[in-house]
C-alpha cells in the first residue's frame, strides 16, 4: 500500500498554519486526507516559526479558542496553567501567547500578538478544525454562556461597590437619625411629695371671697 | 471567505436561544456595525439571508428590517423577544457577513498597519457608525449616548470590532452565541 504524505495550509494575513499527516486507510479515509497527524507548524508574522506534534496542537486550540470566546464576553483572563505547554495571558495592549517545548534544552517561546493577529490565529484554527479532508478527532470545546461571577469584572469596581456601599451608608445614616430623633417621654404618675402636698392644701384658693382685693 | 455551513434551521441539535434584552441591543449593534464597514450593508444581509438558505425565516428585507426592530435602543423598538430560529438565523447571519468583511476587521485591528491609515479608518467607521445610529437609534438612551460621546465611543466600537473579527467564520458561531447567552451582570 502507497502511503500518501498530505499537507494541508490555512493561511491569513498573520498567520499561517500548516498541518502534515497521513490518511488512515484502516479508517476507509480517503487519499486525500489526513487521518494521522505527524507534524505542524505555526508561522506568525514578525514571530519565530513553531512547530510540534498533535499534542502540542490540542494544547493550543484548548488555550486560544476558550480565550477567543472570552474575550467575545469582554473577559480578559489567561487561559492555561504554569507549566501547561500553551499559555495565553492578556496584557495591557494585546496579548501574550507562551509556548513550552516538551524538550529541556529549548527555552519557553514567548509571543505578543495584537487583536489582528489573535483572529488571525483563531481563524487558522478554526479552519483545520472544520476541514472535512482533516479526519481527526480533535477534542471537544464547548462554549457555554459564563457565570455572572466571571462577567462581574467587566464592570468597573467602583461601580460594583457604588450598590453596597450606598445600601450600607443610608441604612446607616437613618440609623443614626433614629437614634437622634428624641422618645416621648411617658405620662408622669402622681408622684408628688407629701410636702409639695401640704403647700397646696395651704395655698388659699384665688376666688376666696374673704380676701381683701 | 470561508463558507458557513448551515444545517437546516429546524435542526433539534441546535441550542434554543432566546436573547435577552442586552442580548438583542448587542446583536443588533453588531450588524449595524457591519453596514458601517459596508455601504451595501442592507443589499449584503439580504444576499448572506439567501446564501444561508433563511428565505422562510425572513422572506424579504422587511421582515429582517422587524426582527432588528426588537432591540430596545430602536427610535420605534417591537415589543417581545425573538423567536430561536430567527436569533439562529440571526446570528448566522452576522457570521457570513462578518467572514465576508473580515480583512477590514483585520485592518482597524492591527498595530502594524500605518498608524495615521489606521487613525483615518476608525474615524471613517466611527462617522459611518455615528450616522447611522442617529437615523435608527434612540438618541435619549444612555448606551446609545455612550456610543456617539467621542471619549467613551471608541473602545466601545473597538470591541464591536473585535467581537466581529473572533465571531466570523464557522467557529464563530459557536463562540458568538454563547456570549449572546451570558446573563446580565
Amino acid at each position: 500500500m502507497v502511503m500518501l504524505k498530505q499537507s494541508f495550509r490555512y493561511d491569513q494575513s498573520a498567520a499561517r498554519l500548516e498541518v502534515e499527516g497521513l490518511p488512515d486507510f484502516s479508517a476507509d479515509h480517503g487519499s486525500n486526507a489526513i487521518g494521522i497527524l505527524s507534524s505542524w507548524r505555526l508561522t506568525m508574522i514578525g514571530h519565530s516559526e513553531m512547530q510540534g506534534k498533535r499534542e502540542h496542537l490540542e494544547a493550543l486550540m484548548a488555550a486560544v479558542i476558550p480565550y477567543a470566546r472570552l474575550r467575545l464576553s469582554g473577559v480578559s483572563r489567561a487561559q492555561g496553567q504554569d507549566g501547561d505547554p500553551v499559555r495565553i495571558l492578556p496584557l495591557e495592549q494585546g496579548h501574550q501567547l507562551e509556548l513550552v517545548s516538551s524538550r529541556s534544552d529549548v527555552p519557553p517561546l514567548t509571543l505578543q500578538l495584537d487583536d489582528a493577529d489573535l483572529a488571525d490565529l483563531v481563524r487558522c484554527l478554526d479552519a483545520l478544525r472544520h476541514d472535512a479532508r482533516v479526519r481527526i478527532e480533535w477534542p471537544a470545546i464547548s462554549h457555554v454562556p459564563l457565570p455572572k461571577r466571571d462577567l462581574a469584572e467587566r464592570t468597573p469596581l467602583v461601580q460594583r461597590l457604588a450598590a453596597p456601599v450606598l445600601g450600607t451608608g443610608t441604612f446607616l445614616i437613618l440609623g443614626l437619625v433614629g437614634l437622634l430623633v428624641p422618645l416621648p417621654n411617658p405620662e408622669p404618675t402622681q408622684t408628688t411629695s407629701p410636702v409639695e402636698q401640704q403647700d397646696e392644701r395651704r395655698e388659699p384658693p384665688i376666688s376666696n371671697p374673704s380676701q381683701a382685693d | 471567505m470561508t463558507d458557513v455551513s448551515v444545517p437546516a434551521v429546524s435542526d433539534p441539535s441546535q441550542p434554543e436561544a432566546v436573547l435577552g434584552r442586552r442580548a438583542l441591543e448587542r446583536l443588533d449593534l453588531l450588524l449595524l456595525t457591519l453596514e458601517s464597514l459596508d455601504l451595501n450593508g442592507g443589499e449584503s444581509t439580504l444576499w448572506a439571508t439567501r446564501q444561508l438558505g433563511f428565505e422562510t425565516v425572513f422572506p424579504n428585507r422587511v421582515e429582517l428590517w422587524k426582527r432588528r426592530c426588537h432591540n430596545p435602543l430602536r427610535r420605534s423598538p417591537r415589543r417581545g423577544s425573538l423567536a430561536a430560529v430567527e436569533t439562529e438565523a440571526l446570528i448566522r447571519i452576522l457570521c457570513t457577513m462578518a467572514d465576508r468583511l473580515y480583512p477590514f476587521l483585520h485592518q482597524l485591528l492591527s498595530s502594524r498597519e500605518p498608524a495615521e491609515l489606521t487613525d483615518q479608518r476608525w474615524a471613517l467607521l466611527n462617522q459611518r457608525l455615528k450616522d447611522l445610529i442617529e437615523e435608527r437609534m434612540n438618541l435619549r438612551r444612555g448606551a446609545i449616548q455612550r456610543l456617539l460621546d467621542g471619549q467613551q465611543a471608541m473602545p466601545l466600537q473597538r470591541q464591536l470590532v473585535l467581537t466581529l473579527a473572533l465571531a466570523a467564520g464557522p467557529g464563530g458561531v459557536d463562540r458568538l452565541r454563547a456570549s449572546l447567552l451570558d446573563p446580565t451582570p
